[in-house]
């Protein structure tokens, strides 16, 4: 077994001269930052304008959107950060790139986890300023309270383990299909878009596809029952827990074999 | 002829990947049926007005399908991935002008998209959902012209996404606020009636409400025909402007060698 600290200590150093080369074009990064905290308001104010104008929909506020909303942006930022490159996974399988990733002595996932590291500000900003914003409302009104913070730090970290597990097996089919982006659309973008609204608007069929077999609704609806309409119980946020750690040791092993069927395109 | 065969290449280029392009359907159909759900959830609350909740589940149908011809155009024409591999100096000495040439290959891409994208998702909506479809000839025939018209826009505001990244390296984020700028202001999700009256005043000095909202409301019968002048008087600036951004191109392009 290997200890965790030089691990962690290499994957420090990878990371700094992944941000380092990413800042030889400051304008480029100011500009993208920027961007990016403009598109993710964007995004929210498609929603939030329609609820300024109709109300709620079914039953939940903008207040209460704005946290789904929040939830899902900082989930998807921690593992879009740490974890850029499985995103990208294509790249590397169409043009032969994984076979550099083979030779390093780490792990390829290691390996992959530590290229092009993405300082997502834009999304920190929003996500951050939507969260704070929402919550400060609800407390006041006193929906929420005191333990609602640590229970709410506790589900962005668990829905970026689910968010990273259901790249990473997504990734993995990669090693069979080799292009994968059209498959992430449907499990990554289209999924991650759905769960920013309240699973109970869509048909039954639907929610139980977000459920269980693309499981993002556990990323905040499922613990948000809980927490914003004191619903169920507290076990429904252990049950999140329990959901984000299996489905990451599943997808470590899928992974794992999806590496070992690994055949190289070729030059 | 030239320019047809450019567009046709195009075209048959993307044949290849239908068997991928259909499962993306999947995924596009999906993002529709998830806005018509939530249109459907305010509908039982609230009256959805000129529309009701008919109406706009089919104005998300007919948006959702129309991206497909002015919301998708590929990033920049293609222009920032000339400039960083060095094409654009070979594209700029072709004895043909850069603005209608990348123009024709982006009609065989939206073709391509028209025929195998935005046809089968608005099928597939039409069985899912009871769908609001035009009752006059000259609607269909004002629909078709308001679409190529958005089309036309969407080309030459790529062309000038394409153009900046001689400047700026890259337009990977120009493009994605561009797409962002559709959902809000194109009414892609919300009709631009419905949105705060200043926001609806910054509308109306874009192009964006050309692309989608215009198109879908002559297609529901609900906007007036001759809302396609302002379409057209977009379509003549934005060509004007491609043009002088050209000049500058030319003028800016620099061979460093290889």
């Amino acid at each position: 077994m290997i200890p965790f600290k030089p691990w962690l200590k290499l994957y420090m150093i990878l990371i700094r001269s992944s941000l380092q080369s990413r800042m030889q074009y400051k304008f480029n990064f100011i500009l993208s930052t920027m961007l990016a905290a403009m598109i993710q308001i964007a995004e929210f104010l498609m929603v939030a304008l329609v609820l300024y104008k109709f109300g709620a929909i079914r039953g939940w506020t903008v207040y209460e959107l704005g946290y789904l909303f929040a939830i899902m942006t900082l989930s998807k930022t921690i593992y879009r950060s740490l974890a850029s490159d499985v995103h990208h996974l294509e790249n590397y399988l169409v043009e032969g790139q994984l076979d550099q990733l083979l030779t390093r002595p780490v792990p390829v996932l290691f390996a992959l986890m530590t290229q092009n590291f993405r300082l997502m500000l834009g999304e920190i900003l929003q996500g951050s300023f939507l969260l704070i914003w929402s919550m400060r409302h609800m407390m006041n009104s006193g929906q929420l309270h005191a333990m609602s913070i640590p229970y709410t730090l506790l589900m962005i970290l668990s829905g970026a383990t689910i968010l990273f597990a259901i790249g990473l097996a997504t990734a993995s089919a990669g090693f069979w299909t080799t292009r994968i982006q059209e498959l992430q659309t449907l499990t990554e973008d289209a999924a991650q878009t759905a769960a920013k609204y309240p699973l109970h608007i869509y048909p039954s069929w639907l929610k139980s596809f977000f459920l269980f077999v693309v499981p993002v609704g556990f990323v905040n609806y499922v613990p948000s029952l809980f927490i914003l309409h004191g619903e169920y119980g507290l076990w429904l946020l252990l049950i999140t827990v329990g959901v984000s750690l299996l489905l990451l040791i599943l997808s470590l092993q899928f992974w794992s074999y999806g590496l070992s069927k690994y055949q190289s395109t070729g030059s | 002829m030239l320019y047809f065969t450019l567009a046709s290449k195009a075209y048959v280029r993307n044949l290849q990947y239908r068997a991928a392009h259909l499962l993306h359907n999947v995924a596009s159909v999906l993002f529709g049926y998830m806005y018509a759900c939530i249109w459907i959830g305010i509908g039982e609350e609230t009256s959805l007005g000129a529309y009701g909740v008919q109406g706009m589940t089919s104005y998300i149908a007919f948006t959702q399908a129309s991206l497909w011809i002015s919301g998708f155009a590929t990033m920049g024409l293609g222009i920032p991935q000339s400039v960083r591999t060095g094409q654009i100096a070979l594209d700029l000495m072709r004895p043909v002008h850069l603005f209608p040439h990348l123009m024709s290959r982006e009609w065989g891409q939206i073709a391509y998209q028209f025929t195998y994208k935005s046809i089968p998702i608005y099928l597939i909506y039409f069985v899912l959902f009871d769908l609001k479809v035009p009752r006059h000839w000259s609607t269909w025939l004002a629909t078709c012209c308001a679409l190529i018209l958005a089309g036309y826009l969407s080309i030459c505001i790529n062309y000038v996404i394409g153009v900046t990244s001689i400047w700026t390296t890259e337009s990977n984020w120009l493009y994605w606020t561009h797409h962002a700028l559709i959902n809000l202001l194109a009414g892609f999700f919300i009709p631009i009636e419905w949105l705060p009256h200043w926001m609806q005043s910054l509308c109306w000095f874009m192009p964006y409400p050309y692309l989608l909202y215009v198109p879908t409301r002559i297609y529901l019968e609900l906007g007036a025909i001759h809302s396609l002048i302002g379409s057209l008087i977009w379509c003549v600036l934005l060509t004007l402007f491609c043009i002088y951004l050209t000049k500058r191109l030319r003028l800016k392009v620099e061979v460093q060698g290889g």
